[in-house]
C-alpha cells in the first residue's frame, strides 16, 4: 500500500497566520483573485470610471448572496430605485423572487433623506444630518439583518459632505458599526481619468479610510474598449494585484487574466 | 501528408494522451481540409468548440452540415461575424465583437466547454494565422501560450491551426515549443 503522502502544503501567504472568514461572491474568478472572497465585515471601495462595470458587479455580488439565503441591501443614491429594478430585469442572473421574499433590499437615499428631513437645499449635510444619516443605515443594516451591503455611490454622499475630514469621518463611522454587525460593503466610487492616470476617489480620502479597494477601468486596445479590474488591497486577506479582463456573460460576470502586452492605451492609477 | 494522413495522426495524438496539437495545411485546401478534421472527430464521438477567427460560423456550419457531420455537441466561437456585420443569432454560437479581444475566446470557451456533453472534448482553433492580422506578434505569442495552457489544464485537446504559407518562423518556433506534436510540419 502506498504511503499516505504527509507532506505539509506550501503557504502561499508570507504572513502565515489564520486566515479571516469570508463572504464568497460567488463571481467566477473575483473569488479566486481575493483567495476565497472578501473577509467578512470588510468595507470595500468598487472604484472605477463611467462603464467600467461597476454597479453590475455590486449587484451580483447582492444577489448571489440573496441566492444563497442572505439579506443584502443595495442603497441607490444616484437614480431612482424603479428604474434599478427595471434594469436588474435585464441580468439573466437576477430573480423576482429575492425582491419579493425581502432577501434583496433596494432603497433610495433620497427617500431616506426625505425621511428624516435632512434634505438641504444647498446640498450640504450638516454633522447633525450626517448622525441621522449613519444612524438611518445602522437601523437598515440592524433590523433587517443586512450581511451585504453595496451604496451606489459614495462619492455622490462624498459631494453633500462639507470638508475631507467630514468624508474621512464619516466612512470611518459607517465602516465601524458594518464591521460590527459583520456586513460586507461596496461603496461605489466614481472616478475619472486625467492626464491618462486614474485616482481612486474623486476626494483622494475614501480608499485610505476603505478596508479594500477594487479598481475597474476601460483599456483602449487597436480602439476597442475592454473591461478591466484589479484588486489593490484587501485586508484580511492576501490577494492577486494582477490586471484582470471582465465580461458581461448571460450567466454573470466572467473574469479573466489580462494578456500583458495587450494593452496599448492603458490607464496608470494612483 | 493527406488530410485522412492528418485525421490519423490527430487521432493516434489523442489517443497517446497528448493535449495540444499545432497542425499546419496548405492555403489551398485549408478549409476543407479544416471542416474534414473536424467531421472526423465529431464523427468519433468528440464533443468540440470551433474557434473561428477567418471565416463566419455560419459558413463553416453549413460545410459540416453539407459534409453529413453530426453537430450535436459541437459549439463555435465567432470572432468574424460581429466585425463584418453578419449573423449573430444561433443558439450553439457565442459571438466576440472584435477579434482584438482575445481574452474573450477564452471566456467564452469556458463558457461553451460547460455545455458538452462527451466526454473527450476537442477545441479547434481556426486559425492562428487569422488572429495575426488584429494583433501584434508579441501579443499573439503571449495569447497562444495562456490558451494552449488553459485548455492543458482544463484536459481539452487543442488544435492549433496555421496556414503554412502565412506562417513565419518566429510564429512556428512559438507553436512547436508549446505543443505536444506538430502536424504538417
Amino acid at each position: 500500500m502506498a504511503k499516505k503522502d504527509v507532506t505539509k502544503p506550501i503557504s502561499l501567504d508570507p504572513r502565515g497566520g489564520r486566515p479571516r472568514e469570508k463572504c464568497v461572491t460567488y463571481i467566477e474568478g473575483i473569488d479566486r483573485i481575493l483567495n476565497g472572497g472578501l473577509p467578512i465585515g470588510n468595507i470595500v471601495l468598487l472604484a472605477g470610471t463611467v462603464g467600467s462595470g461597476k454597479t453590475t458587479l455590486a449587484m451580483e455580488y447582492l444577489i448571489n448572496g440573496a441566492k444563497n439565503g442572505e439579506t443584502c441591501c443595495y442603497i441607490s443614491v444616484t437614480e431612482p430605485s424603479s428604474k434599478m429594478l427595471s434594469n436588474l430585469q435585464t441580468y439573466g442572473f437576477f430573480d423576482d423572487a429575492l425582491v419579493k421574499d425581502g432577501r434583496l433590499n433596494i432603497f433610495d437615499l433620497t427617500v431616506i433623506n426625505d425621511r428624516l428631513g435632512v434634505e438641504r437645499l444647498d446640498g450640504t449635510y450638516s454633522s447633525k444630518d450626517m448622525e441621522a444619516l449613519l444612524g438611518a443605515f445602522e437601523d437598515i443594516v440592524d433590523e433587517l439583518g443586512v450581511t451585504r451591503l453595496v451604496i451606489d455611490s459614495i462619492t455622490a454622499i462624498c459631494y453633500q459632505l462639507p470638508d475631507k475630514g467630514s468624508i474621512r469621518n464619516f466612512i470611518f463611522r459607517l465602516s465601524q458599526f458594518l464591521s460590527t454587525f459583520g456586513c460586507t460593503t461596496m461603496l461605489i466610487s466614481e472616478t475619472v481619468v486625467d492626464s491618462n492616470t486614474q485616482t481612486y476617489s474623486i476626494f483622494g480620502v475614501e480608499e485610505a479610510v476603505a478596508d479594500g479597494v477594487i479598481l475597474m477601468g476601460n483599456i483602449i486596445r487597436q480602439g476597442d474598449l475592454l473591461r478591466s479590474l484589479q484588486v489593490v488591497k484587501m485586508r484580511g486577506t492576501k490577494h492577486s494585484r494582477a490586471r484582470h479582463l471582465i465580461e458581461l456573460t448571460p450567466v454573470g460576470l466572467a473574469v479573466v487574466p489580462l494578456l500583458k502586452w495587450g494593452q496599448d492605451g492603458g490607464q496608470a492609477f494612483t | 501528408m493527406s488530410i485522412k494522413d492528418t485525421a490519423q495522426s490527430i487521432i493516434k495524438s489523442i489517443n497517446g494522451g497528448d493535449t495540444l496539437t499545432s497542425i499546419s495545411l496548405s492555403a489551398e485546401n485549408f478549409h476543407e481540409d479544416t471542416v474534414k478534421l473536424v467531421s472526423v472527430l465529431v464523427g468519433k464521438k468528440l464533443g468540440g468548440i470551433y474557434v473561428t477567427t477567418s471565416r463566419p460560423s455560419s459558413h463553416i456550419r453549413a460545410e459540416l452540415e453539407e459534409a453529413g457531420a453530426d453537430l450535436s455537441d459541437l459549439y463555435f466561437v465567432d470572432l468574424v461575424s460581429m466585425t463584418v456585420g453578419g449573423n449573430t443569432s444561433d443558439a450553439r454560437t457565442l459571438f466576440i465583437e472584435s477579434p482584438t479581444m482575445l481574452e474573450s475566446i477564452l471566456l467564452n470557451i469556458t463558457l461553451l466547454e460547460r455545455r458538452l456533453k462527451s466526454k473527450r472534448r476537442f477545441v479547434m482553433f481556426d486559425s492562428v494565422n487569422g488572429l495575426s492580422i488584429y494583433s501584434e506578434p508579441k501579443v499573439l505569442r503571449e495569447f497562444i501560450n495562456v490558451l494552449g495552457n488553459s485548455m492543458r489544464i482544463k484536459e481539452i485537446y487543442s488544435m492549433l491551426m496555421t496556414v503554412k504559407e502565412q506562417t513565419d518562423e518566429e510564429l512556428s518556433s512559438a507553436l512547436n515549443l508549446l505543443s505536444d506534436k506538430m502536424i504538417g510540419e
